[in-house]
């Protein structure tokens, strides 16, 4: 199965030389040239990743993002924005808001760029935004978990890791993954962190049974009535 | 640091946009003789210079908009990277490295100082002078101490937040000298 990418960009020669790029790195590469023709591509067939120009004369990037959203908590797939000249900081903040997933300035090389589209595809296989599982409803984007109709108060780290434990029911997450995926690391010294995790869940759900310790290997989400 | 306003330019903006020209006009140049001469240009050379021109763009952008350059670096590929995307969708403009390379002026570096024991004499000269935001998975009071020999401007802890990365970025890029 080969991974297919969609190219925005106005200026025809600059979208058909980094599509050219991308396909000689093995990807499926189509090709759109304004904000419009971009959204009636996605309509049809989305990509599994876009790149996206920041300025066209039809749209801008955070307005083709809106778009792509219309409604929806996240955009279905990932979207790396071409920029020219950034922004400073407190503008740019907008673009996490609007879901984009990583930014490149043009005429960067050619290998960073390649990288950077892995780490997008990679990063998007990895998570999701809302997980509902039973009575229990994490909504990443909020930082907020409820039990019910029941808040629970939960720092960062747990959230995430109950995230990751409850997207996945019944499988038994290994240490390792959780160090890597939750902390982004995979510094050893942080094991007592794990179990610190994993306390602070069990008394934000107040009720036995969700996560269960799996002995020497870690945890297993399991889904209560 | 604030972005110049009004009339007159700030001197980096100026100044870079200067090297900009000379570099642009120098690939004009190499371009018009071998077109002349009928011989085909040194792609290598032209490359070069394309890419010293995108450089000095990057420095005209930085001091035209205010952006920030920060340069992750960390042993740890994966993590580096992971780092250096969520500065940029915060707006920075941020590269991750395995190991120090040339440090560009004005450019935030954020070091692993595991990887301080591998340093050159020169690069640890280059370091001290970008007084880095040194990040660190030990507690000992020796990686303090190599963190103070480095000048380092801040001093964190892994797992490192995000956020408390930033607070550190700007403390370094708005009041430091």
């Amino acid at each position: 199965m080969t991974t297919r990418l969609l190219v925005v960009d106005d200026e025809p020669r600059t979208a058909e030389v980094t599509a050219e790029l991308l396909r000689r790195a093995g990807y499926t590469v189509e090709i759109a040239v304004s904000g419009t023709e971009a959204l009636q591509r996605v309509r049809m067939n989305p990509p599994d990743l876009m790149l996206l120009d920041y300025e066209m004369p039809d749209m801008e990037a955070p307005e083709v993002l809106d778009s792509l959203r219309s409604g929806a908590d996240r955009i279905a797939f990932p979207v790396i924005i071409l920029t020219g000249a950034r922004h400073a900081p407190s503008d740019q903040v907008l673009g996490i808001e609007r879901g984009a997933t990583d930014y490149i300035a043009k005429g960067t090389d050619r290998q960073v760029l390649l990288a950077r589209v892995r780490g997008a595809l990679r990063e998007r296989a990895g998570e999701s935004s809302v997980i509902v599982n039973g009575r229990l409803r994490i909504d990443l984007a909020r930082r907020q978990a409820w039990l019910g109709e029941r808040p629970m108060k939960l720092e960062r780290r747990p959230l995430l890791m109950l995230q990751l434990l409850a997207g996945r029911p019944g499988d038994v997450i290994d240490r390792a993954e959780l160090l890597e995926r939750v902390w982004g690391t995979s510094y050893s010294g942080f094991e007592h962190s794990i179990e610190q995790a994993v306390h602070e869940i069990r008394r934000a759900l107040k009720e036995p049974g969700w996560i269960e310790t799996v002995r020497g290997i870690g945890y297993r989400f399991v889904t209560q009535p | 640091m604030e972005s110049a306003t009004g009339s007159s330019p700030s001197p980096e903006l100026a100044a870079a946009l200067h090297r900009l020209r000379s570099t642009l006009a120098r690939l004009k140049a190499e371009l018009e003789l071998a077109e002349a001469d009928g011989r085909a240009a040194p792609a290598e050379r032209l490359l070069g210079d394309l890419n010293e021109a995108l450089v000095l763009l990057r420095e005209v952008e930085q001091a035209a908009f205010g952006t920030v350059s920060i340069l992750v670096v960390d042993d740890d590929a994966r993590l580096a990277e992971l780092t250096a995307r969520g500065l940029r969708r915060l707006g920075y403009d941020a590269e991750s490295m395995e190991a120090l390379r040339d440090i560009r002026p004005r450019e935030v570096v954020v070091f692993d100082l595991g990887l301080a024991p591998s340093l050159d004499d020169a690069s640890r000269t280059a370091l001290k002078v970008a007084r880095p935001i040194v990040v660190t998975g030990a507690t000992d009071p020796g990686s303090r101490a190599l963190a103070t020999d480095l000048d380092a401007s801040d001093y964190l802890i892994k797992p490192v937040e995000l956020e408390d990365l930033v607070a550190a970025i700007r403390r370094r890029a708005g009041g430091a000298d």
